[in-house]
C-alpha cells in the first residue's frame, strides 16, 4: 500500500508542492517567531548581563512608583546621602556610590529637542558603576559643574560636537548651559541602547536636574564582600531595596526579556494564522486528490483494500507531505529567524550584535507543521474511504456533493455564535461577557465559514455578472461556480485574512472616528498647543506662555491643562488630578458645565469633581477630601463645585495654587478660541512665534491635531497588514492550486473550446475571469465577516468610551481592487497552461 | 454541387424537396443501400497534397502519413476509413488544422492551412470547420442552447437564428434546449453536438467516430442528420469511422492502411465496405507472411 502511496504522490508532484508551499510558509514562520523571541532575548539579557559587573551590591528605593518619579525629577523616595554613610559603616562594605539618573530634555542646535522619538538619559559621571560600565572615547571627563560628556549617539542626533555649549532642562530644573568636554560609547561600542541619547554630568549638576537640587541618589552602588541583609538591616529593615550586582543585572536582564517575548508573540500569532490559513488550502488539495483518484481507489478497494487501508494510504501522502515541508520550513524558519534578528537588533536597538540561538521549543513548528497537514488530510481520508469499489466500474461522474448538511450545520453554528455575541453585548451573561463575546466572535467565524459554499451560489453569481461582458468573462463565471464548496474553501483562506484586516481597520476608523469626533464636536477651541510624547515625559511648557497667549489679538479665551498623574491619591486611592489657571475658560472650551457650586476663583482648599466620581465616591458638595500630590504633600480639599458628568472634562480639579506640588507643575495642553471673524492662520502664525521658546511643543489647528492624535492608529494598521501578507500569500497559492486542479480537470473542455476557434488569449481570460472571481468572493466575505468583527468589538467596547462605528472606505476599497489584483496573478500560471494546451491532446485526455 | 438523394424507411428527419436532386432515385432503406452519383461539376473543400507525418524520431520513429494526397469534394459525404493505427485520425487532424503536417500541403476552401500560426488556425477552425467528436464534448455548464451557439459566442458575433432554429428543429432538440448535457442522454449530447457543428455554417464539418459511443438507435440517428445535412443543406462532411453501417451513409470512402490511401470507394453500401475490409485484412495477413 505504500509502494502505491508513494507512485501516486509522484505523479501528482506539481499539486503536492504547491500544498507543501502553504505548510512551508506557516512553518517557517512559527519556527521563526521562536528563533527571535530567544535570540533576542539571548542578546538583549547579554547586553546587560554584566551591567554591574563589578558591583557586589545595589540600593534602589522599594516602591515601584519610584522608579517613574525618578523621571519627573521627585525626590521623594530616594536615598538621602546619609545613608552613604549607613552603608559604608556596615562591615565589609569598602565603598558606596551614589548614582543619579532620571529623564532630562537638550535643546538642539534648531531650538527643539534632542532625540525626537526617544528619550534623553541623564546621569553622574562620577559613579563607579558608570565609569565602568561606559567606555569613554574621547575629550576629559565632567569636572566642573558646567561640563557634560555626551553619548555617540547624543552627537548624531543633535549635529553639537565637543566645545559646543548645550542648554538642558528637566520639569523640575530651569534651563542651564553646559560645554561638552567629552563622548562615551555604551558597552560594545554601541552608541545607544534603544535610541535613547545621553548626557553625563557631574554629580551636583545631575542633582539640580534629576532631584529637585537634593542631595538624594537614585541608586547606591556598593563595592566589597558583605552581606546584603546587613545592608538591608543598617538602612532600617524593608526600606530600601537591596541587591547583590548578580540579582540587579538578572532583574535587568528580565525586564528586557518582556520586549523579546512580546515581538515573539506577534510574530508567533501571526504564524499561526498563517497556519489557520493553510489548513483549507491543505484540506482543499487532498480533496481534490482524492476525488481524482476516486477510480484508482475503487481499484484498490476492488481488489480487496480494507476502508483503513485507503484512510492510512492517504493519511501516509499526508504525513509525508508535512513532514518533507515541515522540516523545509523549520530550516527557512531559523533563516528568517536570524534575518530578522539581525533587522531587529539592527533598526530596533541601533546595531545591537545578535547572539543567535535557537531553542529546543523550535521543533514545535515541526510538530506544527506535521499535525496539521495530518489533520486536515483525515476528513478527505475518510471520504477516500467511502468510494465504493463499484466505481472503478462506472464512469467516474462526481456531482456536486448536495450543500445542505454543511449549510445546515453552518447556519447553527454561526447562530450560536451571534446568540452568544448578542448575549454578551447585551450584558446577559453574568460578568463573562467578553468572554462570551469573544468566544461568540469565534464560532460565528466558524459557522460563517461553513455557511460559504452556500452564500458562493448567489454572490458568485452576482460577482461574476461584473465580469459577463464577454462571452469568455461569461463562461468563467460559470466555472467559478461550478463546483460551490471548492471555491468556497479557497476564498475561504483569503476570507479569513481580509476578515482581520478589515475588523482591525474598521476599529481603528472607529477610534479615529471616536477620537475625532470628542475633538472635533466637542471642543471648542480652534487653535491647539500641545507636543508629541516621547518617551515617559510628557511634553509641556512655561505657564507664563498662557498669559502671552491671553494677550494676543485674535484670541478670544485659552484653556489650560496641567496634570498629576503618578502618585497623587485621594484619600488613598490612587488618582489623576488635573488643574487649571482658569477652569472657566477651560470648561468653556471643553463644552463641560458647572452643576452645583462655582468654579471661578478656586480657593487653595478646593477641588471640583464630576457628578459620576462623586456617586462613585459617595460625596457631595462641601464634603472634604484627603489628597496627596506627588511631591508627598497631603492636605484636606473640600469640594466646592460638582460639574456635569461629561467624558472631556470628568475628574478631580484642584486649585492652581496647588500646581507646585505636581510632578510636572506645568501645562501639558492649551486650547485657544479665537476670536469671531479673526484670521485662523494669523493667528497660529502669533502663537507659533509666542511658542518659539518652547523645545517640546507646537502649535497646531484643530484638524492637524486630530490627525496628530490619530497618526499612531495608522501605522498599526499598516503594520498588521504587512504581517497578514504572509497569509495572503498563503490564500493566493491557494488559488493557483485550485485554477491549476481546475485547468487539469477542464483539460477535455479546454481542448473543445480551443478546437471550436476559441483563442489563446481568449482561454487566458476565461481563466483569469474565474480567479479573480474567486479572489473578489474571499474579500467581499472576508470584508463583510471583518466589518461585523469590527461592529462587535466596537459595541462591547462603547462603554469604555469607543462611542463612534466608522468603516475603513478607503481601505474597503484598497482591499477590493488588491484582490483583483491577486485573482490576475493568481490566475498566470494555470491561464498560460490552459491558453498553451496542445488542441489535439486535451480533447483525446482522459 | 454534388447532391445525392437517399430515401429512408425511417422519415423522422423532414427533407427538403429543394436540395434532391432529381436525377437519383436509388432507395434508401437504413443503412442497407446507398447510392451514390458524382455530379459533372465539383468544388474541392478539403484537400491534401503529398502530406507526409511522422511521430517519435530515429529508431521510434512512426510514419503515420506517406504521402497523402486526396480531395473532398463541395457538398459531400466522405468517410475515412482503415484498421487501427492505418493513420486516419491523424490524416482528419491534419486536415482540420488540429495537427501540423511535416511535408505537403492541406487546403480548406481557399486557404491553405498549412504554415498558419496558431490565431489564423484558431480563427480557421472558429470560422471554416465544424467539429463532431466520439466523446460529444459539450460544456458542462452551457445549456444545449448555449452549447449550439458556443462558436458564435467565442467569436463574438451572433449565429443566424432562422438556420440556428431550423437545425435544432431537424434534429428535434426544441424541447431540450435549457437542459444541461447532465440532463441529457447521450444521443441528445451527440445531436447538440451536431448542431453546435453545424450553426456556423462552416466549410466543412470533421466528425470523428460521431457513433462511437452510441447505441445503434441514436448512432442512427446522428447519421441520418449528417445525411440529411449533406442532402439538405449541401453541408460537406469528413467522417473518421471504423463502423461499415456508418461508412455506407457516406458518398464516398477513402480507405487508409500504414498511412497511405489503399481504396477510394464510390457510393459505398455496408456489404462492399465490409467485402473491402475483409480483403485488406487477407492483404495484410499476406503482406505480414511475406515479411515473416
Amino acid at each position: 500500500m505504500l509502494r502505491a502511496t508513494l507512485k501516486g504522490m509522484a505523479s501528482r508532484k506539481a499539486r503536492l508542492v504547491l500544498t507543501s508551499l502553504a505548510i512551508v510558509l506557516g512553518t517557517m514562520f512559527v519556527a521563526a517567531a521562536m528563533v527571535l523571541t530567544s535570540t533576542m532575548d539571548k542578546s538583549l539579557s547579554g547586553l546587560v548581563a554584566d551591567a554591574y559587573e563589578g558591583v557586589d551590591g545595589v540600593v534602589t528605593p522599594t516602591s515601584a512608583d519610584a522608579q517613574f518619579e525618578e523621571g519627573f525629577g521627585s525626590a521623594s523616595n530616594l536615598i538621602p546621602a546619609e545613608a552613604l554613610d549607613t552603608i559604608t559603616a556596615v562591615d565589609g562594605v569598602d565603598a558606596a556610590d551614589g548614582a543619579v539618573e532620571g529623564q532630562i530634555n537638550a535643546i538642539g542646535p534648531n531650538g527643539k529637542l534632542v532625540g525626537t522619538f526617544a528619550p534623553t538619559i541623564g546621569f553622574n559621571w562620577e559613579s563607579n558603576a558608570n565609569q565602568e560600565f561606559y567606555g569613554f572615547q574621547e575629550g576629559t571627563e565632567p569636572a566642573a559643574d558646567d561640563e557634560i560628556a555626551v553619548s555617540t549617539k547624543f552627537l548624531a542626533d543633535s549635529g553639537f560636537d565637543i566645545g559646543d555649549r548645550v542648554t538642558v532642562y528637566s520639569y523640575t530644573a530651569d534651563r542651564a548651559e553646559f560645554t561638552i568636554v567629552g563622548v562615551f560609547n555604551l558597552p560594545g561600542d554601541r552608541d545607544s541602547m534603544a535610541g535613547e541619547t545621553m548626557i553625563a554630568f557631574t554629580t551636583p549638576a545631575a542633582q539640580q536636574l534629576m532631584t529637585k537640587g537634593e542631595d538624594v541618589y537614585s541608586a547606591v552602588y556598593l563595592y566589597g564582600d558583605f552581606s546584603t541583609d546587613e545592608v538591608d538591616q543598617a538602612l532600617g529593615a524593608g526600606e530600601y531595596k537591596v541587591q547583590t550586582g548578580q540579582e540587579a543585572s538578572d532583574e535587568l536582564a528580565q525586564g528586557l526579556s518582556v520586549i523579546s517575548s512580546v515581538m515573539g508573540y506577534i510574530f508567533l500569532g501571526f504564524g499561526l494564522i498563517a497556519v489557520f490559513v493553510s489548513v483549507f488550502l491543505i484540506i482543499n488539495t487532498f480533496t481534490i486528490i482524492v476525488a481524482q483518484r476516486q477510480r484508482e481507489l475503487a481499484v484498490l478497494r476492488a481488489m480487496g483494500a480494507g476502508r483503513d487501508q485507503v484512510v492510512r494510504s492517504v493519511l501516509a501522502e499526508a504525513l509525508i507531505v508535512g513532514t518533507i515541508a515541515s522540516i523545509l520550513g523549520l530550516g527557512l524558519g531559523l533563516l528568517l529567524g536570524w534575518g530578522l534578528s539581525l533587522a531587529v537588533g539592527e533598526f530596533m536597538f541601533s546595531g545591537l550584535a545578535v547572539q543567535f540561538t535557537v531553542p529546543a521549543t523550535t521543533l514545535w513548528a515541526l510538530v506544527v507543521g506535521i499535525g496539521v497537514t495530518i489533520l486536515s488530510a483525515v476528513v478527505p481520508a475518510v471520504r477516500a474511504s467511502r468510494v465504493p469499489p463499484v466505481a472503478a466500474m462506472r464512469e467516474a461522474a462526481n456531482p456536486p456533493k448536495p450543500l445542505r448538511t454543511i449549510t445546515i450545520a453552518g447556519a447553527v453554528v454561526t447562530l450560536v455564535g451571534t446568540a452568544l455575541i448578542a448575549l454578551g453585548l447585551s450584558d446577559n451573561l453574568g460578568g463573562e461577557e467578553l468572554l462570551g463575546i469573544l468566544s461568540g466572535v469565534g464560532i460565528a467565524f466558524v459557522g460563517i465559514t461553513l455557511l460559504t459554499p452556500i452564500i458562493s451560489k448567489p454572490l458568485v453569481s452576482f460577482l461574476g455578472l461584473l465580469m459577463s461582458w464577454s462571452f469568455t468573462g461569461k463562461l468563467g463565471k460559470l466555472n467559478a461556480g461550478r463546483n460551490p464548496r471548492r471555491t468556497a474553501i479557497t476564498a475561504s483562506a483569503l476570507m479569513i485574512a481580509v476578515a482581520l484586516i478589515t475588523g482591525i481597520a474598521t476599529i481603528v476608523s472607529s477610534l479615529k472616528a471616536t477620537t475625532a469626533e470628542a475633538l472635533e464636536l466637542n471642543l471648542d477651541s480652534d487653535l491647539i498647543v500641545s507636543g508629541l510624547q516621547t518617551g515617559a515625559n510628557i511634553p509641556t511648557f512655561a505657564s507664563e506662555r498662557i498669559d502671552e497667549l491671553k494677550a494676543l489679538d485674535g484670541v478670544e479665551s485659552v484653556g489650560d491643562v496641567y496634570v498629576d498623574f503618578m502618585g497623587a491619591e485621594v484619600d488613598g486611592e490612587g488618582e489623576i488630578l488635573s488643574s487649571s489657571q482658569d477652569l472657566d475658560a477651560t470648561l468653556k472650551v471643553f463644552g463641560g458645565t458647572v452643576s452645583e457650586g462655582s468654579v471661578t476663583d478656586l480657593a487653595a482648599d478646593s477641588v471640583v469633581i464630576d457628578e459620576g466620581t462623586a456617586e462613585k465616591n459617595d460625596l457631595a458638595l462641601g464634603d472634604t477630601v484627603e489628597v496627596t500630590f506627588s511631591d508627598g504633600t497631603t492636605t484636606p480639599l473640600r469640594i466646592t463645585a460638582i460639574l456635569d458628568g461629561y467624558d472631556l472634562t470628568d475628574g478631580w480639579w484642584v486649585s492652581p495654587e496647588q500646581i507646585e506640588h505636581f510632578a510636572i507643575p506645568k501645562p501639558m495642553q492649551a486650547y485657544i478660541a479665537v476670536t469671531d471673524g479673526a484670521d485662523l492662520l494669523a493667528v497660529q502664525a502669533d502663537v507659533e512665534d509666542v511658542l518659539a521658546d518652547e523645545p517640546e511643543v507646537g502649535v497646531t489647528n484643530n484638524a492637524e491635531f486630530v490627525e496628530q492624535q490619530t497618526s499612531g492608529l495608522d501605522t498599526l494598521v499598516n503594520a498588521v497588514q504587512i504581517l497578514l501578507a504572509l497569509a495572503i500569500i498563503i490564500a493566493i497559492i491557494g488559488v493557483v492550486n485550485t485554477l491549476v486542479l481546475s485547468v487539469l480537470e477542464r483539460t477535455r473542455e479546454l481542448g473543445l473550446l480551443r478546437a471550436v476557434g476559441m483563442t489563446r488569449g481568449q482561454a487566458w481570460r476565461m481563466i483569469t475571469v474565474e480567479s479573480i472571481i474567486i479572489c473578489l468572493f474571499g474579500a467581499v466575505l472576508g470584508i463583510g465577516v471583518g466589518i461585523g468583527l469590527g461592529w462587535t468589538v466596537q459595541q462591547a467596547l462603547e462603554s469604555e468610551g469607543l462611542t463612534n462605528f466608522a468603516l475603513p472606505w478607503g481601505l474597503i476599497v484598497t482591499y477590493l481592487l488588491v484582490s483583483v489584483v491577486v485573482g490576475l496573478l493568481a490566475a498566470l500560471a494555470p491561464a498560460a497552461r490552459a491558453a498553451k494546451l496542445n488542441v489535439l491532446g486535451a480533447i483525446a485526455y482522459e | 454541387m454534388h447532391h445525392t438523394d437517399h430515401q429512408r424507411s425511417a422519415g423522422a428527419v423532414p427533407r427538403n424537396p429543394e436540395h434532391r436532386n432529381p436525377r437519383h432515385t436509388d432507395t434508401f432503406i437504413e443503412s442497407e443501400s446507398v447510392v451514390s452519383t458524382a455530379s459533372p461539376v465539383k468544388t474541392t473543400a478539403v484537400a491534401a497534397q503529398g502530406v507526409w507525418k511522422a511521430y517519435g524520431s530515429g529508431e521510434a520513429q512512426v510514419v503515420a502519413l506517406r504521402d497523402v494526397s486526396v480531395e473532398f469534394a463541395s457538398g459531400a459525404f466522405t468517410a475515412i476509413m482503415g484498421p487501427s493505427g492505418s493513420g486516419k485520425s491523424t490524416l482528419m487532424h491534419c486536415l482540420a488544422g488540429l495537427d501540423t503536417t511535416d511535408r505537403g500541403t492541406v487546403i480548406i476552401g481557399d486557404s491553405t492551412v498549412t504554415g498558419l500560426g496558431d490565431k489564423a488556425l484558431t480563427k480557421l477552425r472558429r470560422d471554416k470547420i465544424g467539429f463532431i467528436f466520439q466523446q460529444f464534448n459539450l460544456l458542462p455548464t452551457l445549456t444545449a442552447e448555449e452549447n449550439i451557439t458556443l462558436p458564435a459566442a467565442i467569436a463574438g458575433t451572433k449565429a443566424d437564428p432562422d438556420w440556428v432554429k431550423r437545425i435544432i428543429h431537424t434534429l428535434d432538440l426544441t424541447d431540450r434546449l435549457s437542459h444541461k448535457p447532465t440532463e441529457l442522454s447521450g444521443g441528445q449530447q451527440q445531436r447538440v453536438a451536431c448542431a453546435r457543428a453545424l450553426a456556423t455554417r462552416p466549410d466543412v464539418v470533421f466528425a470523428d467516430e460521431p457513433t462511437g459511443n452510441l447505441d445503434t438507435r441514436s448512432g442512427t440517428e446522428v447519421l441520418n442528420f449528417l445525411r440529411t445535412s449533406v442532402d439538405d443543406f449541401g453541408q460537406t462532411i469528413v467522417m473518421v469511422t471504423h463502423d461499415p453501417t456508418a461508412a455506407a451513409y457516406a458518398d464516398r470512402v477513402v480507405f487508409l492502411a500504414d498511412g497511405q490511401i489503399v481504396e477510394d470507394m464510390a457510393d459505398p453500401t455496408a456489404d462492399s465496405v465490409i467485402d473491402k475490409m475483409k480483403h485488406f485484412e487477407e492483404l495484410v495477413a499476406a503482406a505480414q507472411e511475406e515479411a515473416a
